[in-house]
C-alpha cells in the first residue's frame, strides 16, 4: 500500500485487461474469500439463515441488474421470473423425478426462455413503457401460479412441498447443520454467478449489452444487433434469476405464490437502485443491505421498546417507511447507490494526500 | 484473474466446501423439566396486517392466557416464555421469524395464517416444533403430512359443511350460494371441499366462488355477481371487516341475501363494524362460543378479566380463540411433563398431544372437547351456530358436524 498509485495506469494490454488491476484489489478479494470461510464458524443458525437469504437475493440482484443496470431495460417482472425458476425446479425434481441439480439447471433454461418471451416487447419499448410491460408479465405469471386451474401446480393445495435436497446420496441435514450445509452450497453459487456476471462485461456480448444502454442508436449504427442483444440480455438476466428462484424453493422447502409477488419485484429494483447501477458489487451489496435492512430495524425496535415503544408495535409500518425513504434519499444523495460511495472512499484513499 | 489466483480460489472453494460441510452446532431447545426453568414458545402474530382485524384481538387472548397460567404458578411450576412479534400477514417475515425463534431454543410455536402456517409446515416437521396456528386448513390435520401442525378447531372445510348443511335445511334444498372468500391461501382453503361436498350429498345447491379483491369501499360489484347467479346465500370466508362491507352493502341495496360467515369473520367485530342493523339475521359459524353464550369454560376468563379490570364487552370471540388455542397447547406441554418427559421438547409435546385423549374446553370449543391422535390432528370436528341479533350472538345451534 506504500506504493499506491494516483491512479491506474497501464503499460501493457494484458494489463488492461486484467480483472483486477491493484494489488489492493487482491487484498479485498482476500479478505472477501477469509469472511466467506469464517461466517459459518461465528454466526448462529438464525444469522446463517439470514447469510443464505442473502446469497440467494445477490444471485437475483446480479441478474437482474444485467438487465436493468447494464443493458438498460427495465424490469418489473423479477417475482414472476422468480416464480418460474421456482417451480420448474420443483416440478421437474420432485414430481419428474430429476437428480435436483440437473433440474435447476433445466429451470435456469427454462426462466430464461419465458424472460426472452416476455422481453419481446423491449423492441419497441423503452423505459417507463418497458416497466409498465414487464409489470403485466409478473402480473400474468402471478395470476397463473395463484389460479392454477386445473390444479396442475399443487393439486389444489396452494402450495407444493419440497423433498429435502439431496444429490449422489448426500442429503442435508436437520437442524443442527442444515442451514450451514446450505450455506456451502449457496456461497459457492454465488460466487460463480458473480464471477459469471463480472466476466460477461468483458465480453463482446456483454459490451453489446452496454451500449444498448447508452446509446442504442449509435449501438446499431456501429453494428450492434439490437434485437439479439436485448434478448439474450433478458434470457441472460432471467436464467440468474431462475436460479435464484429455483435455490428459494428447494432451500424453503415449499413454494407458494405468496412469495412471488410484485412486491418482490420491487424489492429487487431497491436492492439494485441501492446497490448502484450497472455493477455487479453494487448489486452485491444492495442485496446484502435490502435484506438486512427489515432485521436491523426490527432488532433495534426490540432493542428500544422501552424508549419507544411504537417503534415495535407499528414494527411492519415502520420497516415499510425505512425501505421507502432508504430509496428516496439514495435517489437523491447518491443515485449510482453504494457502490458509487464504496469507490470514492478508495479514491479518496488512493489519491490521498490529493483530492484528485 | 491469473492462473494462479483461480487455482487458489478453486482450492479455496472446494476447502471451504469441505470443511463446512460438516460443521454445524446445535440451535438447542429448551427445558421444562426440573428447576422451574422458562419454557420458550415463539408467537407470529398478525397485529397490522391484512387480518389484522382479528389477529390483533387473538393475539392479545394468547398473551393473556399466558399471563394466567403464569400467575398460577405456570405449567407444573415452569412459567411460559413467549416471544410475540408481528409479521403483518406476509409470508417471508414469518419465515424470518420462525427462524429466529428455532435459533433462541423454541420449544413449540404460534403461528397465524394459513399461507404461512402452509410455509412453515414442512420446517417444522424437519425441526420438530409442535405449531398451532390461527388457520384451521384441512391440509394441516393430516400427520402423514403436517407431522407437527395441531388444528384445534373445526376445519375451515367442516365450517363450510356445516354452512352448506344448514343452507340446504333452510332453504329447503334449493338454492344459490356464491362463496365470497378472501384471495389467498386462508380464503380459498374451504372453496373446493365445499363443492365436493355438494356434489357427495347430492345437495340441489348452486355453488359458485368469488375472490374479494381487498381494499375495497364496496363489494357492490361483486354482489352483482352474485345476484346474476341468482344467489341467496353468500357464504364468506375473509376476515370480519371485509365481511361487514357485504353485510352493509345488503342493506344499502335492498337485497334478499343471507349471509353465513365461516370462523374469522362470525365474530362481534362483524356486527359492531356492520352495524347492528345491517348484520341483522345474518349467519355466523363459529366453533369458538363467544363470552356473552356464557359455557361453564368462560368461568376462568371471565374470572381474569375481572381480576384484570377488562371490559367483558371489549373481549370478542377471537380473543376467547386465542386464549384457547394456547390453552390447548399448555395442556399438550402440562401431560408431557406428567408423562415424565426427560426433557420438554417438540416431540414429547407431540406425543402427549396425540396420546393424552380429550382436552376439556368447558363447552367453549367445538362440542366442547379437543382430541388430537397419532391419525389425526384434526381436534374437532363440532361447531357452533349462531345468529347475529340485536348486535348480539346469539346460539342456535352447539357442535353441529358436517
Amino acid at each position: 500500500m506504500a506504493q499506491t498509485a494516483t491512479g491506474i495506469h497501464h503499460r501493457s494490454y494484458s494489463s488492461e485487461l486484467r480483472l483486477r488491476a491493484t494489488r489492493a484489489e487482491y487484498l479485498r478479494l482476500g479478505l472477501m474469500l477469509v469472511l466467506l470461510i469464517v461466517v459459518p464458524f461465528v454466526l448462529d443458525n438464525y444469522w446463517m439463515s439470514i447469510a443464505n437469504t442473502i446469497l440467494i437475493a445477490v444471485i437475483g440482484a446480479v441478474g437482474l441488474n444485467i438487465l436493468v443496470g447494464y443493458t438498460g431495460q427495465i424490469s418489473l417482472g423479477q417475482g414472476g421470473f422468480l416464480a418460474v425458476g421456482a417451480y420448474s425446479s420443483v416440478i421437474l425434481s420432485d414430481r419428474i423425478g430429476l437428480p435436483t441439480p440437473l433440474a435447476i439447471a433445466f429451470a435456469v433454461v427454462l426462466t430464461a426462455v419465458v424472460g426472452t418471451f416476455f422481453g419481446l416487447p423491449g423492441l419497441r419499448l423503452k423505459g417507463l413503457y418497458l416497466a409498465i410491460a414487464t409489470l403485466a408479465s409478473q402480473q400474468i405469471i402471478e395470476f397463473l401460479i395463484r389460479r392454477d386451474y386445473g390444479g396442475f401446480l399443487t393439486g389444489g393445495l396452494g402450495y407444493i412441498n419440497v423433498d429435502r435436497f439431496s444429490f449422489l446420496g448426500f442429503e442435508i441435514g436437520g437442524r443442527a447443520v442444515f442451514e450451514r450445509q446450505w450455506y456451502v452450497i449457496l456461497a459457492v453459487l454465488a460466487v460463480l454467478a458473480v464471477m459469471a456476471a463480472r466476466n460477461l462485461f468483458r465480453t463482446g456480448l456483454g459490451r453489446s449489452f452496454m451500449a444498448v444502454r447508452d446509446q442504442d442508436i449509435a449501438a446499431e449504427a456501429i453494428g450492434v444487433n439490437l434485437t439479439r442483444a436485448k434478448l439474450t440480455a433478458f434470457a441472460v438476466s432471467s436464467g440468474f434469476v431462475g436460479l435464484a428462484g429455483a435455490l428459494t424453493a428447494h432451500y424453503s422447502e415449499v413454494v407458494s405464490w405468496e412469495k412471488f409477488t410484485l412486491e418482490v419485484s420491487i424489492l429487487y429494483l431497491a436492492m439494485i437502485i441501492v446497490g448502484g447501477l450497472g455493477s455487479i458489487a453494487g448489486a452485491v451489496y444492495g442485496a446484502i443491505f435490502m435484506t438486512l435492512l427489515p432485521v436491523v430495524i426490527r432488532n433495534l425496535a426490540n432493542a428500544l421498546d422501552s424508549v419507544m415503544p411504537f417503534l415495535g408495535s407499528q414494527l411492519p409500518a415502520v420497516q415499510n417507511a425505512v425501505f421507502g425513504l432508504v430509496i428516496i434519499l439514495f435517489l437523491i444523495i447518491e443515485p449510482r447507490g453504494l457502490n458509487r460511495l464504496w469507490e470514492r472512499v478508495k479514491e479518496y484513499f488512493r489519491f490521498w494526500p490529493f483530492r484528485y | 484473474m491469473t492462473r494462479t489466483s483461480r487455482l487458489a480460489f478453486v482450492a479455496a472453494c472446494s476447502a471451504l466446501a469441505l470443511g463446512l460441510s460438516a460443521c454445524g452446532s446445535d440451535g438447542g431447545s429448551g427445558s421444562g423439566d426440573g428447576d422451574g426453568e422458562p419454557i420458550k414458545i415463539g408467537i407470529i402474530a398478525d397485529l397490522t396486517g391484512a387480518t389484522g382485524d382479528v389477529g390483533t384481538p387473538y393475539n392479545k387472548g394468547m398473551l393473556a392466557y399466558i399471563d394466567h397460567i403464569n400467575a398460577e404458578g405456570g405449567i407444573e411450576g415452569h412459567p411460559i416464555e413467549a416471544n410475540s412479534n408481528d409479521y403483518a400477514y406476509e409470508v417471508p417475515q414469518a419465515e424470518d421469524l420462525y427462524r429466529q425463534y428455532v435459533n433462541d431454543g423454541v420449544v413449540a410455536i404460534q403461528g397465524w395464517g394459513t399461507g404461512d402456517t402452509e410455509a412453515l409446515h414442512k420446517r417444522v416437521a424437519s425441526d420438530e416444533l409442535p405449531f398451532m396456528s390461527g388457520s384451521f386448513a384441512e391440509s394441516l390435520t393430516d400427520p402423514n403430512e403436517a407431522p407437527f401442525n395441531f388444528v384445534v378447531a373445526p376445519t375451515y372445510s367442516d365450517q363450510m359443511r356445516v354452512a352448506l348443511n344448514w343452507i340446504n335445511e333452510d332453504s329447503g334444498g334449493d338454492a344459490e350460494v356464491a362463496v365470497f372468500h378472501h384471495d389467498s391461501p386462508f380464503g380459498q382453503a374451504p372453496v373446493a371441499d365445499g363443492q365436493a361436498w355438494v356434489e357427495e350429498k347430492g345437495y340441489d345447491l348452486g355453488y359458485k366462488a368469488y375472490a374479494m379483491p381487498g381494499g375495497q369501499q364496496n363489494y357492490v360489484g361483486l354482489l352483482n355477481q352474485a345476484q346474476s347467479q341468482g344467489a341467496k346465500y353468500i357464504v364468506i370466508q375473509n376476515v370480519a371487516s371485509p365481511a361487514a362491507l357485504v353485510a352493509k352493502d345488503i342493506k344499502d341495496q335492498g337485497l334478499d341475501m343471507k349471509i353465513v360467515c365461516l370462523n374469522w369473520c362470525a365474530n362481534e367485530l362483524f356486527i359492531t363494524t356492520a352495524g347492528a342493523d345491517a348484520a341483522e339475521g345474518h349467519m355466523l359459524v363459529q366453533p369458538f362460543a363467544p363470552l356473552n353464550v356464557g359455557k361453564p369454560g368462560h368461568d376462568v376468563i371471565n374470572d381474569y378479566i375481572e381480576e384484570k379490570g377488562i371490559n367483558a364487552a371489549e373481549v370478542g370471540t377471537s380473543w376467547v380463540q386465542g386464549w384457547y388455542v394456547m390453552h390447548v397447547m399448555a395442556e399438550g406441554m402440562r401431560q408431557a411433563i406428567a408423562d415424565g418427559a426427560e426433557e420438554l421438547d417438540g416431540p414429547a409435546i407431540r406425543e402427549a398431544l396425540e396420546t393424552m385423549g380429550g382436552i376439556d374446553t368447558g363447552g367453549v370449543v367445538g362440542d366442547g372437547v379437543v382430541e388430537f391422535s397419532a391419525d389425526s390432528h384434526r381436534g374437532s370436528t363440532g361447531t357452533g351456530i349462531y345468529t347475529a341479533q340485536g348486535g348480539e350472538m346469539v346460539e342456535v345451534e352447539a357442535g353441529a358436524t358436517p
